[in-house]
């Protein structure tokens, strides 16, 4: 029994020297991330250390992923705004389309703890400080605006004033910010219906089960005009200054020279003009107050 | 455990012998009790050294058990975009006491139709077979899908325009009844035929015999399967969560979705259990005493 204990003892003060060595390990890392980035060279071969597969470029999205972001729910076409920012990145790196390759990874695991089984993961996800700190994101490789969608001919396609719009019952994707925008900005009287996936809320909004549903502006629009037959983009909401970042590893240095990459991008215009060419057409309509 | 193994002489019976079945903290001498306690300090040393040696064991930490992720997903806050997890178990509460009276009435008509051998209830014979059949093949989330989204869809007065929750709880009825409906069964054909024989012997008319003397022993002989499943249910009125309500495993996920950290889930996990152990140790002392009256030869 004693020895027992004496052996305990040992394990826990091991456990947790073991465990400060990690954390502290882990601390060093992600602490000397920013001073030591700068000696690192954003060449293909100076990053090769940093990569999920050495010589590739390992990008993950969601499965399915939809128009305008992607098309065809290919995300190797290099088609669709967000494949083609990829490969751009890619480009910018050293990349050919051949060495970008492509998994899938469903948004609840890109955030879980430990290592991650790609470089970054690019899935419309919007950058909160409360997220930053379980992930890193790049910086903002495009700024959302949120839209309303609803059911043509019903009270909120007109009535939409700030006092009536807290009037509706909302519904929405889980985890999106349009979901926070619901409840933050609008701040509706019923509480909004949450769903798993964004296809189970178009259901409920044709359903009459809920009267609208929020999301950004190109997903919107294409929800009203392609995926959903009798709904319409009602209006959208005046930016809160959200923007989509790239989710990579907490710590993982390659962000600085993805961040690189994509300054230069919106240096030389290829972000506007991918804009332009993607998500252009989604682009013009009205704004009201939340 | 294994049937095979050598019990040598001398050495104390392990519990499958003694038969003292669940009993979790009765006594068996000193020696018990001290063999008892090292193994069990030795068990969680192991697993305690297991999860702090891990590489990653402090970003395991602060992303499933940090108490003050745990404590703002507890309280919630809907200016942050997301809601209390204590306050959403109350509707899984709700939901498991609706259900499960339900589920008891609906599966003991059932159970009585499935044994009846009048010749003109076939029709409804088959038709509960058939039910049983398909409620127990089919995924209990695809029927809480198919009454949520369906039957709004058919967009008729007064059934199409129920809550959410009252969808969710018929299905979680016509599932867990299918399930239970067998219990009750296994429970009727447990009671020995002789029973019913000697009843009607004393004149008792069919209904009556079933009533007085066949029901209750059967229902005594199937309460721990019983408690079983409603254990399963209360976890189960989860899943209604899919349809868009806010129960205590969805409002976790929004909470986990919102600020990239699991410990809401962690949070829910602990109120799931904070309801269901109760119920499990309370299944425990009924086997116990049921088998305690039983070898005491007692009737009643």
């Amino acid at each position: 029994m004693r020895r027992f204990m004496v052996a305990a003892s040992v394990a826990v003060v091991l456990g947790g020297g073991l465990a400060a060595c990690g954390s502290s390990g882990g601390g060093s890392g992600s602490g000397s991330g920013t001073p030591s980035a700068s000696a690192v060279s954003c060449t293909k071969s100076g990053i090769q250390h940093l990569l999920h597969t050495p010589g590739k470029l390992t990008v993950a999205t969601d499965n399915p992923v939809y128009t305008p972001w992607f098309v065809s729910n290919k995300p190797q076409n290099g088609k669709g705004y967000e494949s083609a920012v990829a490969y751009a990145i890619g480009a910018k790196l050293g990349f050919a389309k051949s060495d970008v390759v492509w998994v899938h990874e469903p948004f609840t695991s890109s955030y879980a703890p430990g290592p991650k089984p790609f470089d970054f993961d690019i899935n419309e996800v919007s950058v909160t400080p409360a997220r930053a700190q379980a992930v890193t994101f790049s910086n903002s490789y495009y700024p959302v605006q949120q839209a309303i969608v609803a059911i043509k001919g019903t009270p909120i396609v007109t009535k939409h004033s700030p006092a009536q719009l807290k009037t509706y019952q909302y519904g929405d994707q889980i985890g999106t910010t349009g979901l926070t925008f619901i409840t933050t900005h609008i701040v509706p009287s019923k509480q909004p219906k949450v769903f798993d996936t964004l296809a189970q809320a178009s259901a409920a909004l044709e359903a009459h089960r809920i009267d609208a549903l929020v999301t950004d502006t190109p997903t919107a629009q294409y929800m009203a005009s392609a995926q959903l037959k009798h709904a319409v983009l009602v209006a959208q909401f005046p930016t809160t200054g959200e923007h989509y970042g790239l989710v990579f590893a907490k710590g993982n240095q390659l962000v600085t020279c993805v961040n690189k990459a994509i300054a230069s991008l919106q240096a030389d215009g290829t972000l506007t003009s991918l804009q332009k060419r993607y998500l252009g057409i989604y682009l013009h309509f009205p704004t009201i107050k939340p | 455990m294994d049937a095979n193994t050598p019990v040598s002489p001398g050495q104390p019976a392990g519990f499958m012998a003694t038969g003292r079945g669940p009993r979790l903290f009765s006594g068996g001498g000193t020696r018990a009790t001290v063999v008892s306690t090292v193994s069990t300090i030795v068990v969680l040393g192991i697993l305690l050294a297991i999860f702090l040696l891990a590489p990653g064991a402090r970003a395991v930490e602060h992303a499933f058990f940090n108490p003050t992720d745990m404590w703002r997903s507890f309280v919630g806050n809907p200016a942050k975009g997301y809601y209390s997890v204590g306050a959403a178990i109350w509707l899984n509460i709700r939901m498991f006491l609706v259900g499960e009276v339900l589920i008891l009435a609906f599966a003991l008509l059932i159970a009585l139709i499935r044994q009846s051998a009048n010749p003109a209830l076939f029709p409804i014979r088959l038709l509960s077979t058939i039910y049983v059949d398909f409620f127990r093949g089919v995924p209990l989330i695809l029927v809480i899908f198919a009454l949520g989204l369906g039957i709004p869809a058919l967009n008729l007065p007064f059934v199409s325009s129920q809550p959410d929750v009252v969808y969710g709880v018929a299905a979680l009825v016509l599932s867990y009844s299918a399930y239970v409906s067998e219990v009750y069964r296994a429970g009727l054909n447990s009671v020995h035929q002789s029973q019913v024989s000697a009843a009607r012997s004393l004149g008792l008319p069919q209904g009556t015999a079933l009533r007085y003397v066949v029901l209750p022993q059967a229902v005594r002989n199937i309460i721990p399967p019983l408690l079983n499943d409603f254990i399963s249910l209360q976890k189960d009125t989860a899943l209604v969560g899919t349809l868009g309500v806010i129960e205590a495993n969805k409002a976790a996920d929004i909470y986990s979705e919102t600020v990239f950290n699991f410990s809401s889930f962690t949070v829910a996990a602990i109120l799931f259990l904070i309801l269901t152990i109760p119920l499990a140790r309370f299944t425990d002392r009924l086997i116990e005493r049921d088998r305690r009256r039983r070898l005491a030869g007692g009737t009643t």
